[in-house]
Parts: structure tokens; C-alpha cells; sequence
């Protein structure tokens, strides 16, 4: 049979078919030990049918006659067996790699992973509830090739960006498509931080809760996702969420978790001088107040020093700022399941209650979550149910960026003799006796960051509701319709206050902000399972999908209380209301053809076409296709005897997307509550509308291998990949003077090529003692091919600019995407710095002066198991990326760098001349406005993550209630192993949207250390 | 079994139903239900005269903390106070450019369209034209050569990357559009109405407000193009312009319910204490026993006004006077509130003008006349801010016999005149002194600074434009000389 590779579509003609009779297979796994072995999951081969074993390792499973079942469990070599006339199979189950793994994929159907003609990459739940993230895609930095985790320097609740194989839109979403059992969930961003400051109001993956979660799966390439349709083509991650199995009684499983975290101290800022300004310590309390955020004074030498409340103090180093404005954050998770079922029905109830403090003081985060899972048979019919509410708090999310409100900018601009703690006023939070702010600087845009941290509100609470309900009808043994509804809903209140008494803002200001956002999306596809005498075996469905998600906004707010910190809307004296609403719809048809070859050779084919509801009416569809084949070389061929397993595999995918509703057509909108009774109105757009929109297309081509050597010990996995997007639906950024910012085209052209490595090693395997080290590797080139037709002036766009006003974040024709501009230092031939007559440096052209995204990302995991001890070690790193350290040109500006010491007694700040001393101060305030002393490469490799476990022995809880027990201690982001930029973390950007690149004054990045304890009844 | 599988059968039913259903109104789905497809030309003419106004942004840095300190209006310690230290701060030097297009010259561009477009309300036309040209004339007098011409028209004629057109020509183009405005004025068609917050769609008022403003473009050109200047300016007095303080082209803003209903210079005094009268200002008032001492500025503290002298930080101060902000005068809080009334252009404006122009022997009336009725005007206008700041005519007219016209000094007299007359103007006080010459300030000389210690004679161009615009800025560069402060347009040269 292995002989027989090749056969042709014609075999479709096959689709004939017959009833099969069904029978019952019951029996027990174990392990070698004999052990009863729980969850092995055990699926009939070429269905979809399946069951998982009990506690006590029994199963039972419906079949057809001639069914093949394969047991498999990750971490043991699956088996397949042939039921033949069998009832009951019992099974030993080997150690090893398991090579047929079966993977949930598209729409939720389970797939054995040796059928696909993709990479995906699981991970399972226990990855993201040891050592934990508040934020559960932050968990996967590091762990899956591929994958370019950026942690946002945002603070908790804070929002992740994943990026899978390269940005591929310019204007567009470019973060993978959430899908929780099958059904896709929302993860917008509620809004971050920019050039004038804001908050990071988090995205829709960060609530959700990692003790709900089976296993994670990541779709990487297009073909992998084709039938998600245009919001897949940047990946798809698949959250299983935990169900109840067979078992006795009810289980119950506790986790408890409890971390603390400290910053990471990355500052090295001169502590030799001091307060002051032109050289000159203050002498004046006026003077004192003038400079206080300029550290451009005089040798610090103890002396008695006025400060800006009129107390003198030692002119000398005061310490670490940092450690006294940041405080110890904590996070404290409890969750508890119930969990159980038998042959036919099962059920999960879990709950989750998560507390975290953040490091800024006064802020942090709660959240509790509801879920619940159920399934049921009833003979031919099956009906699950899974629905999950979550509510989360978020109090005070820190500012980020510019200064306005912004705690950290504060902290971290105080000069060498200054106490932070001097600022906290007689209130002790930062404001004066009247309760106002305490001022510390003559420029009340610097907000005194305790007065910031206990006085700014920024706080909001999220009601979410996701659930989806499944129907399956399975009319034949392998026939089958199934209809699917889902539903992710969400309302979002958030409350922001600049307090009565804030000096930029002296009478203050609210807003209230109610958004409400649903996405409900239902599907049916009816399918067909078949293996045939002859090996051949079909796998086929059709079905449609609806998709439709609004996205409403009800707000007030105003400015200037009445009456004084009295902090509601009734009380403000101006105030206007808002209400904006965005909705879109998506119709798709679908279908998918496999075709398999004795489990040798793998066929899939698949189609689909999508209506977008925001694209004109004439060019709203498109149908793209995607073909993948996957060829087991090692059960086709003989291999060498060290070659275990050898699979290759090759696809063809494209993929159609559209854009943000109304960008059609021109509209007008009106403004405010009109003006002595003349109502108010303008044009609402701020992009120039384009009624000619086609949708955008994405082609990927894949291929890939997955080598399995010297009995499982080595495993390597490589693809290539690359993918191009082409009529990509673009903002392109244009003169201002248009009157617009940016307008609507559909002409981008960007292209991501890249090679992903996954090496699986074990070089020790005992029975006492095992170790396996995973590592992984991807590089991804990133192009911009093309951005705007010829006829137009100018090949790169603006995505955002740094608040120094002199970085910005491009895209740009030839360049990979998001690059940082800037100003160079102007230079002569030789490359020498240019100096004016005053003898500072000149500004010269402007450039692209670094990569907003690192090309390169590795992972390397090493995990120990000594008798019941087990002990894992994550370290990541990125590579080729750079940043535009804002808050370093301040460090210059401010005299806080430790470059800004050069010259300060003599003058000789080593350019054309030596300068006046009291010009030094000049000489760096010019250099903060160019931009590539700045840019700096971001690389870096961490000590990511750090487990450290136990599990109690069977034998000791013999006596105990428990069944299983595990401790571990734990901890995350540990160690910045390598880092080239100076004072800030190289993972330090505020946004988390397609302007990467830019730091200013975000929150530290921090280190968590912590416990885990595991127990099971 | 059975009734499982009917029941299932029901369950698809209804979802097929629902996808069906849902099908209708999927092309709606994609039109905002809260925006319209067209607008009341009303509505748009009120939002461009407040947003021409101008929010606490630019108002704040191109009007305040460089415009007003430069002229030495006022003054301020703070080192972000860049104007008297001639620091360059992009941000605040392009400030003007980067509000003026996306905030009104985008919409006035558009309303213009519109009526040419419908042709239905030709007196509607003419008030949007003139505005349009109030709008410009304002970015071309800080900045120079600027879009003009394709400026604003990224929808209607599809430019997005607009070319600069010198400033020459601009203002050939402002005065025939002014020209032209007026000549449609009674062409009839729907008024503005109270839509108009600057005349209330008085067509006399607004003939001689464009008249005015003809004679504004005309004499800003006097060095420039004496020829077009002094035929401008004939066209204007002819054409009949400002004849009282009634006339003040001014719009009144109200304390809410929002920011945009708010005067944004009254926004930045709420928010900013640091600036004060600037000692030029003080002195000249104070040398001349002038009755607007206690009008324009307020001491705090009670006693003598004291001026700030310009150029200083709150360190290099101490070698001048005190570092104590309270011991120097503000400007009068009754005039900076957020309700304030923002005047565009006044009547003594025109009268010193007029005068100027019988000093040029471009107007055959007498010098000393239109002089006097300038001062006098200059001195009483201030009443429109609040009824307490009124003069009496017998102050202002103590003051004029005082301080009589002389026509050997009138240029200097006149220019100074200006120069106090438009304080709370600044762009309109700051391209005038560039003009004249008067009042003949001192410049500062402030460390590091970037105009080699001279007073900036225009404000420098967005960064955004090089990146965006690229060409387009070259040319308009090699044509007017180096985007630096010290570069001078086209009438200044």
C-alpha cells in the first residue's frame, strides 16, 4: 500500500458512498508503568469523532465497523489501531514525541497534525497559568516561531501586539484573529497612547483568563486560515478553553497564584550635578522653581541648596528616585473548577478572581471570570454550550507619553538632588494645603507625579459576555450538519478626571464613556468524513457564515467644576454630550475539500468568498481559494533507520480583506451645542474619502518540513514563507495643507518573507531524569514594495510622530515596514559633524534612521525533570529592531545623561569649540533635536521565564483528599541579559499599534517573582 | 429521536432566517447614521469664523509665546516662552500652519465650492471669499510663500500634496478675490443671518470690512510693490471703509457649554501664568501718561506698573530686576477671559492706516486727523471687552493734546500707535512692525539663541511638510530663501 503514492482528483468520483454500522469500543490506556493514563485523546481516523479517557484512563467510543482509532497524548507516541471486530482495546501508551498529534484548526475542527499542510504550533494551557501575564499573549513571547511579541510598556491591563510572520497591511489590523472554541472574539483596541499622551485602554485578548484555557494554537500562515476569512490573514490563535471529561464524581481543581514584581532599574543618569540651570545651582526659591526639571547646575557638593518649596537642603545625590515613587506591585489569582460528565454529557464551571497592585501607586486591576462549558450527546445529536462573563476593573491606567498627568515622565526627570518624596505635599499626594496640585515647576504641563498617581482618575470597568452554542447532526456515520452561533459582547465604562486644582487645568475636567461592542457571527456547514477500501479517504464541508459587530460610544463631558473637587459631570459648567456608532458586516460561503492517501499524501483544498458591507456595493466580494498538500516522506520511502518521522508540506492560500466602515463618501458632522444658538458644522472627515475601494488580497505561499531524528530526541521543523499583500486598503498620510491628514487608497504592496526554525532536543532521557531544550528561530524581511502611484508625490507615509517633534514612525517604499525618521546631524564629506557658529551641531537631513521592528526573534526553552522536581527556564531575545528613546533626547535636554557631563567644567563639549559654560546647557538642548543621536538598536535577550516545580508524589496524598498536588515558585521577565540602549528598556514602546518604534516615559518594565500551587481532588 | 431532530430542523430554520434577514440593510450598514451628505451653508460659515478664531493651540504658540513676545507685548521667564529668546521650538513655530488648513481653511474651501457651485446665494459667496482671504492672509503674513491656490482641496479637486504659491502672487490673488467679494456682496440670495458672528449678515458692514482689509493687503505690500500698494489702497478708501468703533471686525465667544464657543487666548491665560506685560510695552505706555496702563495691564500687588523685560529666564533676570513674577504687571484679566470677544481687525487700524496713507500722499485726507481719531479709537476700543475699561473722550483727548501729531515723526508715531492698538492681535501687530520698523524695539540677546540676537522676521515651517510635501517646500524655499526666523517674505524684503 505504501507503493501507492499517486492517484487523481478523479478519485472524487468515489463520493459515493454507503451506510456503515456503528458499534461501541471500550477499554483502558495506561503507561508504562501502568499507571491509568487521564485525557488521551483518542479520535477515529479520517472523522471528526472522538472521545478522551476518564480519570481511572477508560474510554468508549462509537465507531464505524471498519474504523482505525489512534490514541495520542502530547509527550507520548501515538498509536493507531485497527478496530477490526474488537470491542475493547486496552493500550500501553510509549513515552516519546508525539508525532500525530491532533490539533484543532479552521472553525474549530480537529485535524491530526500530520494532515497539514501548515505550520501550527501548540501550546498548552499550563504555559500561561504558571508563570503568568496579566495580559495572556504577552505569555507567548519567545515560545512559537514566528511570533513577535512586543510588550507594551503600558502598565496593567495594559494591551499586547502579536504579530505573526511580519505586518502585511499598512493601514490595517495586523494582529492575529482571536478565536475562543471555534468562534471569533473582539480584541480592538479601546484606545493608546500618542504623541500628546493617553492611556492604553487595553484590547480584547487582555481579559481573558489563562486558567480557562486548554490549549492555545497558532495558525500561522494564511492557508492555515483561509476559511476565517479577511480578518485571518494575519494568523489566526485558536483558545480552547477546558472541558470536563469522563470521570468519577466531581473534580475539583484549585490554582492558586500569587507574584510580586519590582521594577526593572535600567536609569543611569548622571548623579554628579545637580539642580539648576546656565551652570548655576538656584539661589532663589523663584529660581529653584524655574529649574527644577533641569539638572544643569553646579557640582553637587552638599552644600545647603534652596529647592522649590523655599526649604534648603544638601546639594548632594539624594538616591534612587525611582525606588521611592514605584512601589511593589502584586498580582493574587485564585481559581477554582468543578468539572465532570460521563460517555454522553460533560460539563466545566470554573472561577477566577484575579487582584493586582500596580507599581504606580494607586493603581491596578481586578477581574473575575464566569465560564462555563457543556456538552451533550443524544444519539445522533450533539449540542455544546460554552459561555464565559468576565468583569474587569481597571483603576488608574497610568499616562503614558507626553507629560500632561503622566506619573512616570516625573519621576523620572528629577534631578540628582532633588527627593521625589519632597513632592508629595502635606497631604501626602502630592497636593498643597487648598488641596490643589503642589507645584514644583514653572511649566504646569509637568504634573507632579504624586498628584498624578492619587488625584488623576483614568480608571474603567468592562462587562463581557462571550459564549457560543453548537448544534451537530450527524446523519450518517459520516454525514453531518452543524450550525453554530456565537456571540462576544462587551460594555465598556471608563471614567477619566483631571482633578479641580490641576495647574494645567485649574477649574478640571471630565468624561464618562459608555462604548458598547457585539460581534455575533453565525455559521452552518454540512460535511462528510469518508475513508474509503481503497486508503482513500475525503474530507469535505460547505457552509455560509454571517458576521456582524457594532461598535457604539455614549459619552459626556466637560470642563470646570462649579464647585470645587466635587468630581461629577452634573457639576461642570461646560459639557457637551457624544454618541458616535460604527457597524459592519461580513457574508461568506465557504467550502473545503481533503483528500487523503493511507495516511501518506494529504490534499486540502479550500474556498471562500466574503461581501464586505464597507466596501461600494460594485467591488464588495471576493472569492480567494487556498491548496495545501502534506506527504509523510517516511512512510512513503524507506528512510535511514535514525529518521523516526519525515513529513513535507507545501500551500498556496490567498485571502481578501476589506477596511473601517464610512471611508465612501464625504459627510458632514456637526459640532458641540452650536454658538449663541448658530448650530456648528463641518466636514467629518479627516481622511479623504474613496468611493472606488476594492478589497485588498493577500497571497502566501508555504513550505515546510518537519523532520523527527534518532528515535524522537531531534526534531526539526522549518518552513519558508512568503507573503504578499497587494491593493492593500491604505492611509496614506498627506499634506496637511489638503486640508486632510491622510486619504483612502488601495495601493499597497508589502511583502513578508521569512524562514522559521524549530528545533525539539532531548539530550537526556531517564527515567529519573530528563532534559529537553526547545528552540526556536524566525526571521521575517519585511518589504514596502509599493505605496502610492507614480503620479503622486512622495513614496511614505506618516504613521505617527514622537512628541520632541523631531522622530517619526514611516512607512516607506523600499523600506521594511514602520521604520523611525528623523534628523540626521548634518556632516561633510568625511563624515564630520557640522557646528554653527554658536559651536553646536546642525541638524541635517532627514532620514530613515532605524526598524520599528525587530526581523529577527528567538526562544530558547529548557526544561529539567528530576524524579517529581521539574524545573524550566525560558530566554528570549529579538534582534535588528531599534527605538527612538524620547525620553533619552529629555535626559539631554534636561542635563540628566551621562553623555551631558562631557565638557560642563571646561566647556570643551569636544565640537568646534569650547563654549561658555553657562552654553553647555544650549549645546545638548540642540542635539535633543536631532533625531539619530536617539535612534538606538533595541536588540536585547531576556531571561523570560523561570518555573521551578514539585509534584507530590501519588504516595504521599494516598491519605490526603487530593489527587494531585504541584508547587512551583516562578517567575517572568528576570533578567535583561543583553540590552545596547542606554536608561530605558529596549521593550519600552507605548503603543501597541502599527507605529512601532517610539519610547517616551512609558511605565518601567518590570520583573515578577512568585508561587503557583496546583491542587486536584 | 424524533422530535430532537425536528427540533433541530426548527433551530436551522431560524438560523437561516436570521442570515437572510440580516442581509437587509447591508449596503445601509456602511452609511453613518449620525453624519449628513450635505449641510446648511449657515452652519459651516459659523464653525469657520470660531475656528479662524483659533483654539488655545495655535492662539497659545504662534500668537502668544512667539508673535506677542517678539513685538514685546508681553513677556515671560519660562524658558518654553521661546519668542523673546528666539529659541526654535518646531512645534510652536509651525503651530498656525499645522490648525489653520485642517481646522478652517479645508471647510472654507469647501463652503466656497458649495456656493459656486449651487450659485443660489451670491451674497453668501461674497462673505465666505472675504473670509477666506481674513484666513490666508494670516498664514502667508507668519510664514511666507504658502499653499494657496490648491490649498485645502484634497476632496474637491483631489490635491494632496499642494504646491506653494509665492507670496507675491497671494496677494495679488487676496486683493482681486477682496475686489471681486465686493462686488457680489448685494448680489442677494439667502443671508448668514445670525449665522455671521462677526456682522450678523450686515452687507454695509461687511463692504466696509473688505474695504478695510483691501486697505490692510494694500499697504502690508508698501515696500514690496509701492505701485500696487498705493492703487490697493486708493480702491479701499474709495471703496468706503471702517467708520467707527461699531464697526470692529470682532467675534464674540462665550464661556460654553464647550471649548470651541471659548476665546482660545482667554483658554491659555486660564491655564498659563507665566507671562506678563512686556517693560517695552509698560515704559512707552508710562513715558506717555497713557490712560491704557490700567486697561491693558493690572498689578496684582497694587502700585506702579512694572514691566518684564523681555528675553530673560528666571535665572539671567537676576542681573535686570527680580525673579518675582508678582512684582510685574499682568495683562488685565477682563481682557483675557474665555468670553472674550477675538478682533480680527479695528477700526483705529484703519484710521492709522488712512493717516499713513495721506503721509504717503496716497489719500488726500489730513494726517493729523486720521491720527487723531486712531489714538482716540485705540484708546477706547478696549469697551468691547467689558464696559469698565471704557476712556472717557476727555482722557483720550488729554492724551492726544499731550502727545500731539507731528509729521516729521508721523511714521514713528503712527507705527507705534499701531503696534498698541492691535496688542491681543499679535499677528496682525507682528507683520506690521515688520513692515515699519515701529516701534523700534531692541532686540534680545538671549544665549544659544537662533536669529543671531535679531528679531525673527517670520516663523519657520512644519517638519511634517518636508517629509509629506517635500518638492513642493524646496521650491517655495529656493524661491523666498532659508526656512529661518530670519528670512523675510516678499513684502518684508
Amino acid at each position: 500500500m505504501k507503493k501507492k503514492l499517486f492517484f487523481t482528483l478523479s478519485l472524487l468520483a468515489l463520493f459515493a458512498f454507503t451506510g456503515f454500522a456503528q458499534k461501541t469500543v471500550s477499554g483502558t490506556v495506561t503507561d508504562a508503568t501502568g499507571e491509568a493514563m487521564i485525557g488521551v485523546n483518542i479520535l477515529e481516523v479520517g472523522t471528526s469523532n472522538g472521545t478522551i479517557t476518564d480519570l481511572d484512563g477508560n474510554f468508549s467510543i462509537e465507531v464505524s465497523d471498519d474504523a482505525t482509532l489512534e490514541f495520542s497524548m502530547v509527550g507520548y507516541t501515538p498509536q493507531q489501531i485497527e478496530v477490526g471486530s474488537q470491542t475493547v482495546i486496552d493500550l500501553v501508551l510509549e513515552e516519546g514525541v508525539a508525532l500525530s498529534e491532533v490539533v484543532v484548526t479552521s472553525l474549530g475542527i480537529s485535524k491530526e497534525k500530520k494532515a497539514l499542510g501548515y505550520a501550527v504550533t501548540e501550546i498548552g494551557g499550563e504555559d500561561f497559568t504558571e508563570a503568568r501575564e496579566l495580559n495572556v499573549a504577552n505569555s507567548l513571547a519567545g515560545k512559537v516561531a514566528g511570533v513577535n511579541v512586543s510588550n507594551i510598556a503600558s502598565g496593567p491591563g495594559g494591551s499586547s501586539r502579536v504579530i505573526i510572520r511580519g505586518n502585511s497591511s499598512i493601514s490595517g489590523n495586523n494582529q492575529p484573529l482571536y478565536v475562543v472554541d471555534g468562534i471569533p472574539i473582539d480584541n480592538t483596541n479601546l484606545g493608546s497612547a500618542g504623541m500628546w499622551g493617553g492611556q492604553d485602554w487595553g484590547d480584547g485578548v487582555s481579559s481573558i483568563n489563562p486558567d480557562d484555557i486548554e490549549t492555545m494554537t497558532v495558525l500561522k500562515g494564511s492557508s492555515a486560515a483561509a476559511l476565517y476569512g479577511s480578518r485571518a490573514s494575519n494568523g489566526v490563535i485558536m483558545i480552547t478553553t477546558k472541558k470536563g471529561g469522563k470521570r468519577k464524581g466531581v473534580g475539583v481543581e484549585v490554582q492558586s497564584n500569587y507574584t510580586f514584581e519590582n521594577i526593572i532599574e535600567t536609569f543611569d543618569f548622571q548623579k554628579e550635578y545637580g539642580q539648576g540651570d546656565n551652570g548655576k545651582r538656584p539661589t532663589t526659591e523663584p529660581e529653584a522653581y524655574a529649574s527644577n526639571l533641569y539638572s544643569w547646575g553646579e557640582k553637587l557638593d552638599g552644600r545647603s541648596t534652596i529647592q522649590f518649596d523655599g526649604q534648603s537642603r544638601p546639594y548632594s545625590d539624594v538616591g534612587d528616585n525611582l525606588s521611592r515613587f514605584y512601589q511593589t506591585g502584586s498580582t493574587w489569582t485564585n481559581s477554582l473548577s468543578l468539572s465532570g460528565g460521563d460517555e454522553n454529557y460533560n460539563f466545566r464551571f470554573g472561577v477566577t478572581n484575579l487582584q493586582n497592585e500596580g507599581i504606580i501607586p494607586n493603581s491596578g486591576l481586578d477581574r473575575n471570570t464566569f465560564t462555563t462549558n457543556t456538552s451533550g450527546k443524544f444519539g445522533k445529536l450533539s449540542a455544546s454550550f460554552s459561555g464565559t462573563y468576565i468583569r474587569e476593573n481597571v483603576q488608574n491606567r497610568p499616562r503614558l507619553s507626553d507629560s500632561p498627568g503622566n506619573a512616570n515622565y516625573t519621576a523620572w526627570s528629577m534631578p540628582a538632588n532633588v527627593d521625589v518624596n519632597s513632592l508629595l505635599g502635606p497631604n501626602g499626594n502630592g497636593t498643597n494645603d487648598e488641596g490643589t496640585e503642589l507645584l514644583f515647576n514653572d511649566n504646569i504641563y509637568v504634573t507632579n507625579p504624586w498628584f498624578a498617581a492619587y488625584n488623576f482618575v483614568g480608571s474603567n470597568t468592562k462587562h463581557r459576555a462571550m459564549g457560543n452554542t453548537t448544534l451537530r447532526f450527524q446523519f450518517t456515520d459520516w454525514l453531518y450538519i452543524q450550525g453554530r452561533a456565537g456571540i462576544d459582547s462587551y460594555t465598556e465604562r471608563r471614567t477619566s478626571i483631571e482633578p479641580y486644582g490641576t495647574a494645567y487645568k485649574p477649574l478640571g475636567g471630565m468624561s464618562e464613556l459608555e462604548r458598547r461592542f457585539t460581534e455575533t457571527n453565525i455559521d452552518l456547514i454540512i460535511g462528510a468524513d469518508k475513508t474509503l477500501d481503497n486508503g482513500i479517504g475525503i474530507s469535505a464541508f460547505v457552509g455560509g457564515n454571517q458576521m456582524e459587530r457594532s461598535f457604539e460610544t455614549l459619552g459626556g463631558s466637560g470642563n470646570n467644576f462649579n464647585v470645587p473637587f466635587l468630581h461629577t459631570l452634573n457639576n461642570l459648567a461646560n459639557r457637551g454630550t457624544s454618541y458616535g456608532i460604527s457597524e459592519k458586516a461580513i457574508n461568506s460561503v465557504f467550502g473545503s475539500v481533503e483528500l487523503s492517501y493511507n495516511s501518506i499524501l494529504y490534499l486540502t483544498a479550500t474556498a471562500r468568498n466574503d461581501w464586505f458591507s464597507t466596501l461600494p456595493v460594485e467591488s464588495n466580494s471576493i472569492l480567494y481559494p487556498s491548496f495545501t498538500a502534506s506527504f509523510i516522506l517516511s512512510d512513503a520511502v524507506n528512510m535511514p533507520s535514525f529518521v523516526s518521522f519525515a513529513k513535507l508540506r507545501g500551500g498556496w492560500a490567498q485571502v481578501g480583506g476589506d477596511t473601517d466602515p464610512y471611508q465612501l463618501n464625504l459627510t458632514y458632522a456637526l459640532v458641540g451645542q452650536g454658538h449663541f444658538g448658530a448650530p456648528l458644522g463641518r466636514i467629518s472627515q479627516g481622511r479623504i474619502p474613496n468611493f472606488n475601494l476594492q478589497p485588498s488580497e493577500t497571497s502566501e505561499i508555504e513550505i515546510g518540513a518537519d523532520f523527527r531524528l534518532f528515535q524522537n530526541k531531534l526534531g526539526i521543523d522549518v518552513t519558508y514563507y512568503d507573503k504578499v499583500t497587494s491593493n492593500d486598503i491604505l492611509f496614506a498620510s498627506i499634506s496637511q495643507t489638503s486640508g486632510f491628514g491622510s486619504q483612502v487608497v488601495n495601493i499597497g504592496e508589502l511583502r513578508n518573507t521569512g524562514i522559521e526554525l524549530l528545533l525539539n532536543i532531548t539530550p537526556i532521557k531517564r527515567t529519573d531524569f530528563s532534559w529537553d531544550m526547545t528552540f526556536n528561530f524566525a526571521n521575517n524581511q519585511n518589504e514596502v514594495v509599493s505605496l502610492l502611484t507614480p503620479e503622486q508625490d512622495g513614496e511614505s507615509i506618516r504613521v505617527s510622530e514622537s512628541r520632541t517633534r523631531s522622530a517619526y514612525i514611516h512607512h516607506e517604499e523600499g523600506q521594511p515596514y514602520s521604520v523611525i525618521k528623523g534628523f540626521k546631524y548634518a556632516r561633510d564629506a568625511a563624515g564630520n559633524i557640522q557646528y554653527d557658529e554658536n559651536g553646536y551641531p546642525v541638524r541635517g537631513e532627514f532620514d530613515v534612521l532605524g526598524n520599528g521592528v525587530h526581523p529577527t526573534t528567538l526562544g530558547l526553552t529548557n526544561k529539567f525533570r528530576y524524579k517529581n522536581f521539574q524545573l524550566s527556564v525560558l530566554v528570549d531575545g529579538k534582534f535588528g529592531g531599534d527605538i527612538y528613546a524620547a525620553t533619552n533626547a529629555f535626559a539631554y535636554l534636561r542635563g540628566l545623561h551621562k553623555n551631558t557631563l562631557v565638557g560642563r567644567t571646561d566647556g570643551n563639549v569636544g565640537g568646534s569649540k569650547t563654549l561658555p559654560l553657562d552654553e553647555v546647557d544650549n549645546y545638548y538642548s540642540q542635539i535633543y533635536n536631532i533625531t539619530e543621536e536617539f535612534v538606538e538598536d533595541a536588540s536585547f535577550i531576556k531571561l523570560r521565564q523561570f518555573t521551578f516545580g514539585y509534584n507530590f508524589p501519588r504516595t504521599m496524598l494516598e491519605s490526603t483528599p487530593f489527587s494531585e498536588v504541584s508547587l512551583s515558585l516562578v517567575g517572568r521577565n528576570l533578567l535583561l541579559l543583553m540590552s545596547k540602549v542606554d536608561n530605558i528598556d529596549p521593550e519600552s514602546t507605548y503603543s501597541n499599534g502599527n507605529d512601532q518604534g517610539l519610547e517616551m516615559f512609558g511605565v518601567p518594565q518590570t520583573r515578577s517573582f512568585g508561587f503557583n500551587l496546583n491542587v486536584k481532588f | 429521536m424524533k422530535s430532537f431532530l425536528n427540533k433541530f430542523y426548527l433551530l436551522g430554520l431560524i438560523m437561516t432566517l436570521t442570515m437572510v434577514s440580516c442581509d437587509e440593510g447591508f449596503e445601509e450598514l456602511n452609511l453613518n447614521p449620525t453624519q449628513a451628505n450635505e449641510l446648511d451653508p449657515k452652519f459651516q460659515f459659523s464653525y469657520v469664523q470660531l475656528q479662524t478664531s483659533g483654539e488655545r493651540y495655535e492662539n497659545w504658540r504662534a500668537a502668544l509665546i512667539y508673535s506677542s513676545t517678539m513685538i514685546q507685548h508681553l513677556s515671560a521667564l519660562a524658558t518654553y516662552w521661546s519668542g523673546d529668546k528666539y529659541l526654535f521650538n518646531s512645534g510652536y513655530s509651525s503651530s498656525l500652519f499645522d490648525r489653520a488648513y485642517s481646522n478652517y481653511i479645508k471647510d472654507i474651501q469647501d463652503l466656497v465650492n458649495n456656493l459656486e457651485t449651487s450659485g443660489e446665494n451670491p451674497e453668501m459667496l461674497a462673505m465666505a471669499r472675504i473670509w477666506r482671504v481674513v484666513a490666508f492672509h494670516r498664514v502667508t503674513d507668519i510664514y511666507g510663500d504658502i499653499p494657496y491656490s490648491e490649498a485645502g482641496k484634497g476632496y474637491i479637486e483631489g490635491i494632496t500634496a499642494p504646491k506653494y504659491d509665492s507670496q507675491e502672487d497671494i496677494y495679488k490673488d487676496m486683493v482681486a478675490e477682496l475686489e471681486a467679494a465686493i462686488g457680489q456682496l448685494s448680489g442677494g440670495g439667502r443671508s448668514f443671518g445670525s449665522a455671521d458672528f462677526i456682522y450678523g449678515g450686515n452687507t454695509d458692514q461687511w463692504r466696509k470690512f473688505a474695504n478695510s482689509m483691501l486697505l490692510r493687503l494694500g499697504m502690508r505690500m508698501s515696500k514690496a510693490d509701492a505701485a500696487l500698494a498705493e492703487a490697493t489702497v486708493r480702491k479701499a478708501i474709495s471703496g468706503g471703509v471702517m467708520t467707527s468703533n461699531a464697526d470692529i471686525a470682532m467675534l464674540q465667544h462665550s464661556s460654553g457649554p464647550e471649548g470651541i464657543n471659548q476665546n482660545g487666548i482667554g483658554q491659555v491665560f486660564l491655564a498659563d501664568d507665566n507671562q506678563r506685560m512686556s517693560k517695552t510695552f509698560i515704559d512707552w505706555m508710562t513715558n506717555h501718561n497713557d490712560p491704557r496702563l490700567d486697561v491693558l495691564g493690572y498689578m496684582a500687588v497694587g502700585g506702579a506698573h512694572v514691566g518684564l523685560p523681555n528675553g530673560y529666564d528666571a535665572q539671567t533676570i537676576a542681573s535686570v530686576g527680580s525673579d518675582d513674577l508678582n512684582t510685574y504687571s499682568r495683562v488685565n484679566p477682563k481682557l483675557v477671559t474665555v468670553d472674550a470677544p477675538m478682533i480680527f481687525m479695528t477700526y483705529a487700524e484703519v484710521e492709522l492706516l488712512l493717516a499713513e496713507a495721506a503721509l504717503r500722499g496716497w489719500h488726500s485726507g489730513d494726517a493729523a486727523t486720521h491720527y487723531n481719531n486712531g489714538v482716540k479709537a485705540a484708546i477706547q476700543q478696549w469697551e468691547v471687552y467689558d464696559a469698565s475699561l471704557a476712556v472717557s473722550d476727555a482722557d483720550a483727548e488729554a492724551y492726544l493734546a499731550a502727545n500731539p501729531f507731528s509729521a516729521a515723526e508721523g511714521m514713528r508715531m503712527i507705527g507705534e500707535q499701531y503696534w498698541a492698538a492691535t496688542f491681543l492681535n499679535e499677528y496682525e501687530a507682528f507683520a506690521n512692525w515688520r513692515r515699519t520698523g515701529y516701534p523700534a524695539l531692541t532686540p534680545t540677546d538671549y544665549p544659544g539663541n537662533q536669529s543671531n540676537s535679531q528679531i525673527p522676521r517670520r516663523l519657520r515651517y512644519p517638519d511634517s511638510e518636508y517629509g509629506i510635501n517635500g518638492d513642493n517646500i524646496q521650491a517655495a524655499i529656493s524661491r523666498q530663501g532659508p526656512d529661518e526666523f530670519t528670512t523675510r517674505v516678499w513684502w518684508d524684503k
